[in-house]
């Protein structure tokens, strides 16, 4: 609840998109300035298990806009680590959003991931059902 | 698969455990936010600390440990963590000074089957196919032997009894069995140059 409160710049919450039991969030993120996603908006679902914060929620991106970068999948998958394996208890809504951003903003080209169209046939409709291979350290 | 890479790959996010997943620290505008569970983000209870100093309830801490017991880890830095390496926190007004640890936590719900971090290769399907297939084909000679044996020598007592030797009955069961007998040999050399 602290981000209803006090909600880090570039991250929204949309009070009318929270579903009644708390369950599904919809939180607007602006892309960054200075960098390719500046003045975007995008808006990421958060769906909460019965086991979070045990179990990771599940995000996406929604919405006409799904940013195009090398670990966002065209229909709204994202591959980060701290969604699946490297998921902590103690990751907030705020911190999760900060972490994309910060994915989004490092991105140096526009490009979707390289074997998109394949996965977008194959994948399951839940991204946490992907055995996503992270690149880089874990 | 699915090319991807850890938040860490810029120093963003992996490093920042500290300074950011701090929920109860970052936004809290009483002091009681130092005392936060830093999993349920309420005044922690059966407070204990870990040796990275992250405060947590027990049960709450306890339950993450047991969702990834290969891999214990502080949920804010990430430092290895155990249940042998946490301090349990005695406050004055507390009367109960039994170590939280001794108590029973509240249990995970049962035996939690992990339906959502399966292994689940998209093109996996025909693997799994593949496999249940041959696997029933495996079966198949051993079930045909299974039946000759039992047939073959008398001591079966749920089946009828066989056939007294001389009679058509004992040589068409004789013929059966030695055609079932071939069948299966047939399937095993099958099975073996497959
Ligand atoms: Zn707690
Ligand atoms: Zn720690």
């Amino acid at each position: 609840m602290a981000l209803l409160k006090d909600p880090p710049s570039g991250v929204e919450i949309d009070m009318n998109k929270i579903s009644s039991n708390l369950s599904e969030w919809i939180v607007d993120v602006t892309g960054a300035a200075g960098t390719n996603y500046e003045g975007e908006t995008f808006q990421l679902q958060f769906k909460f298990g019965p086991r979070y914060p045990f179990d990771s929620p599940q995000v996406l991106f929604i919405g006409s806009n799904i940013p195009v970068h090398p670990h966002v999948y065209s229909n709204g998958h994202i591959c980060l680590s701290i969604l699946t394996d490297d998921w902590s208890p103690a990751l907030s809504v705020q911190s999760v959003c900060l972490s994309i951003v910060s994915m989004l903003s490092s991105c140096k080209e526009k490009k979707r991931p390289p074997d998109n169209a394949f996965y977008v046939k194959t994948c399951s409709k839940n991204p946490k059902k992907t055995r996503w291979w992270y690149h880089g350290k874990f | 698969m699915a090319s991807a890479a850890s938040p860490g790959d810029e120093g963003g996010a992996s490093g920042g455990g500290s300074d950011k997943a701090e929920p109860g620290t970052s936004a809290d505008n009483s002091s009681t936010g130092a005392f936060e569970c830093n999993i349920c983000l309420d005044t922690a209870k059966d407070a204990v600390v870990s040796m990275c100093g992250h405060l947590f309830c027990w049960p709450c801490l306890h339950q993450w440990l047991e969702t990834r017991p290969n891999r214990q880890l502080c949920p804010v830095c990430k430092a290895g963590i155990s249940k042998d390496k946490v301090i349990p926190l005695y406050g004055r007004g507390s009367t109960n000074q039994q170590d939280p640890r001794d108590k029973i936590p509240p249990r995970p719900q049962g035996q939690r089957s992990e339906p959502e971090t399966n292994t689940n290769f998209p093109g996996f399907g025909f693997a799994d196919a593949g496999f249940q297939m041959s696997f029933g084909i495996g079966a198949f000679p051993f079930g045909f032997f299974a039946s000759t044996f039992t047939n073959g020598n008398n001591l079966n007592t749920g089946r009828p009894p066989a056939p007294a030797p001389g009679t058509p009955q004992f040589q068409e069961d004789q013929f059966l069995n030695k055609i079932f007998l071939w069948v299966a040999m047939l399937f095993i050399f099958w099975l073996l140059i497959a």
